[in-house]
């Protein structure tokens, strides 16, 4: 039963972690029975229990996305005033109320979200930085609503003094459980994918046809709605709310530190961080006597914890397990013979406009780019047609990887226009380029580091279908196409290493079969015979040629001249940021003017 | 209190032949870790009644740390003075007197597990209250919950009386909002020719100094005094020229400042800046601060301020003299306000002890509810909310030292300064 | 109008004071692009030792200055040396978290070692104005900004004019090429984040005489600080002090004819509406980070 909720291809040391989270959670379930006056530890408890939602839900958006946010409390004081405020309203319980302190927390993450998830980094930090004071400062002004710095007095519970905290303890521990599941659920689909793509590389995500600014909205509003709830019971615990307690910087700090100390990104982290920073923090609050002393604990456990273990617990232990389990480990190498032997049922001519000989597959127009007074494009026009694979050659600083980037949007032109299959494309985000059946290669190949070599080919999106987030990640159909993809790259074995444990030509295979994922019209390759060894080369332009044969179009950069002339017909050369000539590769090979460019013009021998 | 010898902590290595459980043993280790961390004599079952020949144990939590760390540690003296005293004169119902004090942080969530842990932990006998309405709100909960008297020295903002709350008691002579009433009455008393015409009312964002000057406001415009300015600031306020400016230029006769302390001695360096000078000046909170005060504002610059307090050091009340005294022996110095609270706060739960005899908590709530308490701050009541019904002291700084002006039973001056010299130097 | 008048006169006094605090954020920003949470608990650092050498010497802090900021010099290269380094290649995120648990860990030592109260420094000028026309100038502001001009112009003469200066500018831009012609990384680093550290001695000096302060109090001045620097654009000083006196009159016109309560949210406002619509501000350089 618990297998439905773990990767299907888990490792026993998983199945164990689940058993042992279960018999943690029977203990915490029998303990309020076993004692039940020890409202103290209760008490301790539930401060734990609030601490591990916050973190479990930070670590979606920020160890998951990978956009550490300082301003999670936010969502607790959000889900706090709305249930209190309502709840004095309308005479209802404040339990019966707090999933509505859910959707108002994902409410405000939908908008916020959208507002300041278009900055990243350092930016990002203080945005939420920023969007926490001003809440604390909104709740402080809006008396009216929220009582200003008044705050919100709610009513003593009414059930009897037996029960004491028990409604308070047991709905935090399952909103706990809840978030757990959540957070293990979204890992495990095509959504936790992407998120983690996202992190890794986001520009590269969007050009695998992830439609980033989703993928972050959805993923603070994970990060938002089960904390919302929390504030809620948390509201009617304390019964008494304020701006200051409810939008307090200091329990972004714990939270933040919780799943730093357990492991940001990890499923289990942030619940085993949390039981040990709210304990410690008990601790220094009965031994240490003194909120100053607090600050010191908190800060100073914050700057090691940065400097000394920025990983977290949990990755550190695997990582020296893995030490020990790598040292037996045979090394892999690529099957080079299966390359290219197997062919993949891949739905790359599916549902495809049938190709119109009369309009290039992608046209490029007097397509400008500047980088502060450098051309690096100027003017340049070229067109790539169907069916073709054509290279793309010229000096070094030419333009050509500038013009792939144009391409596929990580850039934004300065001039000209871009059709692909007759439509402009220049306005579209890069994910919207790649849903239209535009993928690509690196020159320096961009896999996502952390993520093992099936979830890399998982991650790209063809299309941009809500069902599709809740796809299996590395299981089901998505999986399965993923295997046969690089089964046919001849990278099946590798499946479960993590891609920056691949050598480069690994990698660039490894790429191809991302890029084939999104059932590509047009594949851009950029340098794909760069940095390989020679035998390679000759398998990779096997597959090029297989797959021309099924219908994919190339355009190839290339230095490696046979490579090119081998395979490419027809040729652009580029030079200078435009196009200098074009045609068949042995018409190429002669023209002066490409020669001049690449060789430099001729010097008069002196006599 | 000793912590618990960690056993857990002598648990084997993590990694070894269990490395793959390695999550399971760190949390089932983190489990125990907090169960250790926790520390403390173990609770076990049962509610056992403290033991009848031991000492009686009252606690209370304060804000010794943090935002509220000067009036909270002023706090803790007040009980201390009384703890002395009182175990020095044969204790309570015979026994010695000992107190739990905890550190809240003036924080919150700390306040809540502070007092569940005085109650359950440490199953003292009796609770005293924290400082601060924004502390005592909460925790009040917690000892209402747990049918526990709370016997308060400082949380008078409305908010903690509105819950129907039967066992909390507020150990000051008013509420917030009646807490200047003493004030509006002198300048109801002044002849119609010399009272101001126009009044300025900025206050701090704060629930317990706001209530004040609202109070103010509106009895005072009630009376016919224009209001020309009315704006309530954010307690992290720093730069008061644009508020001391504002009020410059409204120039009105009198200000009447929602002050806690510092924010009391900012606006009064803006309106020295500005050059203005109003012909009353009265400040919630912040001139009862002595010679902190004086020094922080130019003794000089304090001639005619006025403000209220809830007791004078002078005051002829029953073991004023001997509080005051016991405080210079131990801690030397007049004792500051919330000191002369917390001490009187005792008192109160002391008096309601002694006279229901035996340690019970509803019948000591229900005493207080119906009988007068005399304390060092005068004669205390309360409603059925815990509301006192006492009047503040109208307090005035003259010749460099505070003095009391009115009520008339308790003053030390017989002149009261107006209107307010202008600032000096 | 001459209302208006004193207003604004307020709120460029009060900018003047806030470019001097915004200057060493900038400058360790615009050459180590790192974000330095903890600004505000050096200044209010500071400002402390400043009061405690007050209190016990009874010497001008306008004089003290000349102590606490080579004292906050040596302290900034420390701090550097000890954790900022190791940090040079993780993320940015990562080096805010670090900063910003410095910052708490300052907050604590001082509430550890002080008591937790407020407290101001009150030399003889600072409840007097200089009166110009109908208008009043308080004095610790003037010379609040005529500190602030000092110090800028002494930093821009030491970035513009000395070998060290273009060493600073050189790594900020190229931090690569900077090293292939001799200039070396980590002292350039340690030195600048020194420098930055150290304007916040004079900083502080001014801060204990215009505000009361206490050891939480650096809350306050960091999201101040990141407003300005945000607007006027990170790493750029001109930026830094045309953002600092805009800021300051936002703040004194919203605070006179707005409302108090909503004073500080000009800063807020500020940070996210510049962040999001033009990441450079109005004289800082585009990180190519934001390409997308």
């Amino acid at each position: 039963m618990t297998a439905r909720f773990l990767p299907s291809r888990i490792l026993p040391s998983q199945h164990r972690s689940v058993a042992a989270a279960v018999v943690a959670l029977a203990a915490l379930i029998a303990f309020p029975l076993v004692a039940p006056d020890d409202i103290y530890r209760q008490n301790v408890i539930f401060q734990t229990f609030l601490l591990a939602v916050g973190a479990i839900s930070w670590n979606v958006v920020s160890g998951y996305t990978g956009y550490v946010s300082l301003g999670q409390s936010a969502f607790l004081g959000v889900g706090a005033y709305t249930v209190a405020i309502l709840s004095l309203e309308w005479g209802v319980s404040p339990f019966l109320l707090s999933p509505l302190g859910g959707i108002a927390a994902a409410l405000v993450a939908l908008v916020v979200g959208f507002i300041v998830m278009r900055s990243r980094g350092h930016a990002f930090v203080i945005i939420t930085i920023a969007l926490l004071l001003l809440f604390q400062t909104i709740a402080l002004n809006l008396g009216s609503l929220t009582g200003g710095s008044n705050g919100l007095t709610l009513p003593l519970p009414q059930w009897s003094a037996d029960f004491q905290n028990f409604p308070f303890y047991y709905s935090m521990l399952g909103l706990v459980v809840l978030a757990q599941i959540m957070s293990m659920w979204i890992r495990r689909t095509k959504f936790g994918t992407g998120l983690v793509a996202i992190r890794e590389d986001e520009a590269k995500a969007a050009a695998v046809g992830i439609h980033v600014v989703r993928y972050k909205v959805l993923s603070f509003m994970a990060s938002a709605v089960v904390m919302g709830v929390a504030g809620g019971v948390y509201a009617y615990y304390l019964t008494f709310i304020d701006p200051r307690g409810m939008f307090d910087i200091l329990v972004s700090v714990g939270i933040v530190l919780a799943v730093l100390i357990g492991g940001k990104g990890t499923l289990w982290g942030p619940v085993l961080g949390a039981f040990i920073v709210q304990p410690l923090n008990e601790a220094t609050n009965v031994y240490a006597q003194g909120s100053q002393t607090r600050l010191v604990f908190f800060g100073g456990m914050l700057v090691l914890v940065v400097l000394f273990m920025p990983d977290g617990i949990l990755p550190t232990v695997s990582r020296l397990l893995e030490r020990r389990r790598r040292a037996h480990k045979s090394v892999l190498s690529i099957d080079q013979e299966r390359i290219a032997q197997r062919k993949p049922a891949l739905a790359l001519s599916a549902e495809r406009a049938a190709p119109n000989p009369q309009q290039p597959l992608l046209e490029v127009r007097d397509l400008t780019k500047h980088f502060s007074g450098l051309k690096a494009v100027d003017n340049c026009s070229l067109a790539v047609r169907e069916g073709t694979v054509t290279g793309l050659i010229g000096p070094n600083g030419s333009g050509k990887t500038t013009i792939f980037n144009l391409v596929t949007g990580m850039m934004r032109a300065d001039g000209g226009e871009i059709k692909f299959a007759g439509e402009r494309i220049d306005e579209l985000h890069p994910w919207e380029r790649a849903h239209r059946g535009l993928s690509r290669t690196y020159q320096i190949t961009r896999l996502f580091k952390q993520m093992s070599v099936l979830e890399n080919v998982v991650a790209p999106l063809p299309e941009f279908r809500w069902s599709h987030l809740r796809a299996g990640g590395i299981s089901g159909a998505e999986a399965d196409k993923a295997k046969e993809l690089l089964d046919f790259v001849g990278m099946a074995k590798f499946a479960q290493e993590r891609a920056d444990r691949l050598s480069f030509g690994q990698q660039k295979l490894v790429e191809l079969a991302q890029a084939l994922m999104l059932d590509p019209r047009l594949i851009l390759l950029d340098e794909p015979a760069g940095g390989i060894n020679p035998s390679l080369i000759e398998s990779m332009a096997d597959l090029i040629r297989d797959l021309k044969a099924q219908g994919v179009t190339f355009l190839v950069v290339e230095h490696n001249m046979p490579f090119v002339l081998g395979l490419c017909d027809p040729v652009t050369v580029l030079a200078r940021g435009s196009k200098l000539a074009e045609g068949r590769p042995d018409e190429i090979r002669k023209d002066q003017a490409v020669l001049d460019a690449y060789l430099g013009e001729p010097e008069p021998v002196p006599q | 209190m000793s912590p618990r010898s960690g056993s857990s902590w002598n648990r084997g290595p993590r990694s070894g032949a269990g490395g793959r459980s390695s999550v399971g043993a760190t949390l089932v280790m983190a489990v125990a870790l907090f169960a250790a961390a926790c520390g403390g004599s173990d609770s076990g079952g049962g509610s056992g009644e403290p033991a009848s020949d031991g000492p009686i144990r009252i606690g209370a939590s304060l804000p010794l740390t943090g935002d509220f760390a000067q009036p909270g540690s002023a706090a803790g003296q007040g009980y201390e003075v009384w703890e002395e005293m009182i175990n020095g004169d044969g204790g309570l119902l015979g026994r010695d007197v000992e107190l739990v004090i905890l550190d809240d942080a003036s924080d919150q969530n700390t306040v809540v597990a502070d007092y569940n842990r005085l109650i359950s932990q440490e199953r003292v006998d009796l609770l005293l209250g924290t400082f601060s309405s924004l502390l005592n709100l909460p925790a009040s909960a917690v000892a209402e919950r747990n049918r526990m008297v709370y016997v308060e020295p400082a949380g008078g903002a409305p908010e903690i009386f509105e819950r129907g709350f039967k066992y909390l008691f507020f150990a000051q002579p008013a509420t917030a909002p009646h807490q200047a009433d003493i004030f509006v009455e002198y300048i109801e008393s002044l002849p119609e020719d010399q009272r101001p015409q126009t009044a300025a009312y900025p206050t701090q964002d704060d629930p317990f100094t706001k209530p004040v000057i609202d109070t103010i406001q509106a009895k005072l415009e009630e009376l016919g005094v224009e209001t020309v300015y009315a704006k309530v600031y954010p307690p992290d306020t720093t730069n008061f020229d644009s508020i001391g400016n504002a009020i410059s230029s409204a120039g009105p006769d009198l200000v009447a400042q929602g002050a806690v302390f510092e924010d009391g001695v900012g606006l009064i360096r803006s309106m020295q800046r500005a050059d203005f000078n109003p012909q009353i000046l009265f400040q919630t909170s912040a001139p009862g601060n002595s010679t902190q005060y004086s020094d922080a504002v130019g003794i000089e610059n304090t001639e005619g301020i006025f403000y209220t307090v809830s007791w004078s050091p002078e005051a002829d009340y029953p073991l004023n003299a001997e509080f005051v005294k016991a405080y210079d022996e131990k801690f030397g110095g007049v004792p500051p306000e919330d000191a002369a609270d917390a001490f009187a706060a005792a008192q109160v739960l002391q008096t309601a002890v002694e006279e229901v005899g035996e340690i019970d908590q509803e019948a000591i709530a229900d005493y207080l509810h119906e009988n007068p308490v005399d304390t060092i701050l005068g004669e205390l009541t309360w409603d059925e909310t815990g509301a006192p019904q006492a009047e503040f002291i109208l307090a005035q700084w003259q010749d460099g030292a505070p003095e009391v002006v009115l009520p008339e039973e308790v003053l030390t001056s017989d002149k009261i300064v107006f209107p307010k010299p202008d600032w000096s130097g | 109008m001459e209302q208006l008048g004193q207003i604004i006169i307020l709120g460029l006094l009060l900018g003047g004071v806030y470019a001097l605090m915004a200057s060493g954020l900038t400058l360790i920003f615009g050459v180590m692009h790192i974000i330095n949470v903890a600004q505000g608990a050096f200044l209010v650092l500071a400002a402390l030792i400043t009061w405690e050498l007050w209190k016990t010497t009874g010497i001008d802090p306008l004089v003290t200055m000349i102590v606490t900021a080579p004292l906050m010099f040596v302290g900034g290269y420390v701090v550097y040396k000890l954790l900022l380094e190791r940090l040079r290649d993780s993320s940015p995120s990562m080096t805010v978290l670090l900063t910003f648990g410095l910052a708490l860990v300052i907050e604590g030592g001082m509430g550890v070692v002080t008591r937790n109260v407020f407290r101001s420094v009150t030399p003889s000028y600072f409840n007097s104005s200089y009166n110009i026309g109908p208008f009043f100038l308080p004095k610790p502001q003037v010379y609040g900004c005529l500190a602030a001009v000092a110090v800028l112009g002494l930093l821009y003469f030491a970035l513009t004019r000395t070998w060290m200066g273009r060493a600073i500018r050189a790594s900020s831009q190229n931090l690569d090429a900077a090293q292939l012609v001799g200039v070396s990384a980590t002292s350039v680093a340690a030195l600048t984040f020194a420098l930055g550290a150290s304007t916040t001695g004079v900083g502080g000096s001014i801060l204990s005489v215009l505000f009361a302060f206490f050891p939480a109090s650096h809350y306050v001045w960091i999201s101040r600080l990141l407003g300005i620097i945000v607007l006027g654009g990170m790493g750029s000083l001109p930026g830094a002090v045309v953002g600092a006196l805009l800021l300051g009159i936002a703040e004194t016109v919203t605070a006179s004819y707005i409302s108090l309560r909503w004073a500080t949210v000009v800063f807020y406002l500020v940070i996210m509406v510049v962040l999001l619509v033009r990441p450079q501000g109005l004289f800082g350089t585009r990180l190519r980070e934001d390409v997308t």
